[in-house]
C-alpha cells in the first residue's frame, strides 16, 4: 500500500519533472540544430554554416555510444553552460553555450533529465568541416578569453519580474543573441552592438535588428504584434519569416506560454534602440 | 496549304508576343502577387486575432487567399530564376518538394475559406494559422533572406 502510493507520488513527481525539462528544452531551442532534416529527431547532424566552418550538432538522445546515455547530470551541465566535453575538450561555440552559460544549474539538469527520457537513437556523430586554421585547442584559450563573469542585468530588469524572467528567456535559454548580435574577427559577439542585427549571420543570411529602435528595428511594433511574430512566424505586413527563424518559431517560441512570451517582448522592448545593422 | 499558311502566318505573328514577355517583368508581377497574398494574411490576421471587426471583411480576405493559392507553382516558370528575385534555385531543382509546398498552401488556403464560411471561432483561428504554416513551411526552404 505504502510502496504503491510511494510509487505514485514519485512517478507524479518524475513526470512533473520531465514535463517542465520539456518546457526549457523547447524554450532553448534544441530539437532545430540536433535534427538533421528528416532524420530522427536530437540524433544530430544539422549542418549549421558559419563563417568559422559547417558544424554538425552531435547527438543527444540517450544512446549510451552515440549519444549521452552515458552522461552524468554534472557532465551535462558542465558541457551545457562551460563548453567542456565530458573527455575534457573545449565545444566549438556553435553550440551556444555563450548563452547557456546564464542558465541556472536546476534548470540545465532539468532539461538533462527530459533528454534522458527520449527515444535513444544509434547514429555516430558527424565531424565538423573546419578551416585549416583552426583547431579544437585554441577553443580552450577562447573560452578563457570570453566567458568572463557574466555582466549584471540592470537594476531595473533585476527589479521587475517580468523582464527579469524575459531577459532569462532572450538571454540564456533562447540564445537570441547568437544570431542577432554581430560577432568580432575572432567570433565573439560585440557587447556594443547586442541584439542590433548583422549582415552576415548563419547560412550568409542578414539577421534583423531586435532592438526597439524605430527606423532598424521593432521600435514601430506594438507588444502584440511582437507576441503573435513569436508565436506565429508573422511579421505585421501579412509576410512571413523565412530561414533559420521558422526553425525557432515552430521548436521553440511557439511552444512558451503566452506570460513568457510576452516576457521575452517586455524585454526586448525595454533595450536600448541600436540603429542599423 | 491555305490553312497552312494560315497557321504559319499565326505562328509568326504569335512570336513576338511570347517573345515580347520579359522574364523581368514576371518576376515583378510574381512579386505583386505575393505581396498581395501578404496583404490579404496581414488583413485576416487583424480580424482574426480580434483587433478589428469589419463587417463582412474576413470572407473576403480568405477567398482571395484561397483564388490567388491556387495555382502558386503557375507563378514560377523556369527561367525566372535570376535577376531580381528571392526566389532560391531550390524551386527549380527540387521541384517536387516545392510543389508539395505549393500544394500544402492551396490546401490550407481552402480550408480556412470553409472555415471562415462556417463560422465558428476555433476553427477559423485553427484554420488561419495552417494557412501561416504553409507560408512559412516555403519561405524557410524556397525563399532567400534580404540582403
Amino acid at each position: 500500500m505504502w510502496r504503491t502510493l510511494a510509487g505514485i507520488l514519485l512517478l507524479a513527481a518524475t513526470a512533473g519533472h520531465a514535463s517542465e525539462g520539456e518546457y526549457l528544452f523547447g524554450a532553448a531551442g534544441c530539437l532545430a540544430c540536433h535534427t538533421a532534416e528528416d532524420g530522427p529527431p536530437l540524433a544530430g547532424g544539422h549542418a549549421l554554416e558559419t563563417p568559422f566552418g559547417v558544424f554538425y550538432a552531435p547527438n543527444i538522445t540517450p544512446d549510451r555510444e552515440t549519444g549521452i546515455g552515458g552522461w552524468t547530470r554534472a557532465q551535462f551541465i558542465a558541457a551545457l553552460k562551460h563548453g567542456t566535453a565530458p573527455d575534457g575538450s573545449a565545444y566549438f561555440p556553435a553550440f551556444p553555450y555563450t548563452s547557456y552559460r546564464h542558465m541556472s544549474d536546476a534548470d540545465a539538469g532539468l532539461i538533462f533529465d527530459y533528454l534522458q527520457t527520449v527515444q535513444p537513437q544509434r547514429r555516430a556523430n558527424q565531424e565538423h568541416e573546419l578551416p585549416w586554421w583552426l583547431a579544437r585547442w585554441m577553443i580552450r584559450l577562447w573560452q578563457w578569453w570570453v566567458l568572463d563573469d557574466p555582466e549584471p542585468a540592470p537594476p531595473a530588469v533585476r527589479e521587475d519580474p517580468v523582464l527579469n524572467r524575459g531577459r532569462y528567456l532572450v538571454e540564456a535559454l533562447g540564445h537570441c543573441g547568437e544570431c542577432h548580435t554581430p560577432r568580432n574577427w575572432l567570433g565573439v559577439s560585440i557587447r556594443s552592438r547586442h541584439l542590433a542585427g548583422t549582415r552576415d549571420g548563419p547560412e550568409g543570411d542578414k539577421v534583423p535588428n531586435v532592438t526597439p529602435d524605430r527606423d532598424d528595428g521593432i521600435g514601430k511594433w506594438d507588444a502584440e504584434d511582437l507576441g503573435w511574430f513569436l508565436e506565429s512566424g508573422e511579421l505585421p505586413d501579412g509576410d512571413y519569416t523565412g530561414g533559420l527563424m521558422t526553425e525557432v518559431v515552430d521548436n521553440a517560441t511557439s511552444r512558451l506560454t503566452v506570460a513568457d512570451r510576452g516576457a521575452m517582448v517586455a524585454y526586448l522592448r525595454s533595450l536600448e534602440p541600436l540603429p542599423g545593422p | 496549304m491555305i490553312r497552312t499558311t494560315i497557321i504559319a502566318t499565326l505562328l509568326v505573328a504569335a512570336a513576338p508576343a511570347a517573345l515580347a514577355e520579359d522574364p523581368e517583368d514576371f518576376i515583378k508581377y510574381r512579386q505583386a502577387v505575393m505581396k498581395a497574398i501578404g496583404g490579404h494574411t496581414g488583413a485576416a490576421s487583424q480580424i482574426v486575432r480580434g483587433k478589428v471587426n469589419p463587417e463582412g471583411a474576413l470572407g473576403m480576405h480568405a477567398n482571395a487567399l484561397a483564388e490567388l493559392s491556387k495555382d502558386l507553382t503557375g507563378l514560377f516558370p523556369k527561367g525566372s530564376d535570376f535577376g531580381e528575385t528571392k526566389a532560391k534555385e531550390e524551386i527549380w531543382s527540387d521541384w517536387a518538394k516545392f510543389e508539395k509546398a505549393a500544394d500544402d498552401a492551396r490546401t490550407a488556403t481552402a480550408a480556412f475559406a470553409e472555415a471562415v464560411t462556417g463560422g465558428d471561432a476555433d476553427k477559423i483561428g485553427t484554420a488561419f494559422k495552417g494557412v501561416g504554416d504553409s507560408c512559412k513551411g516555403c519561405h524557410k526552404e524556397f525563399r532567400q533572406k534580404d540582403d
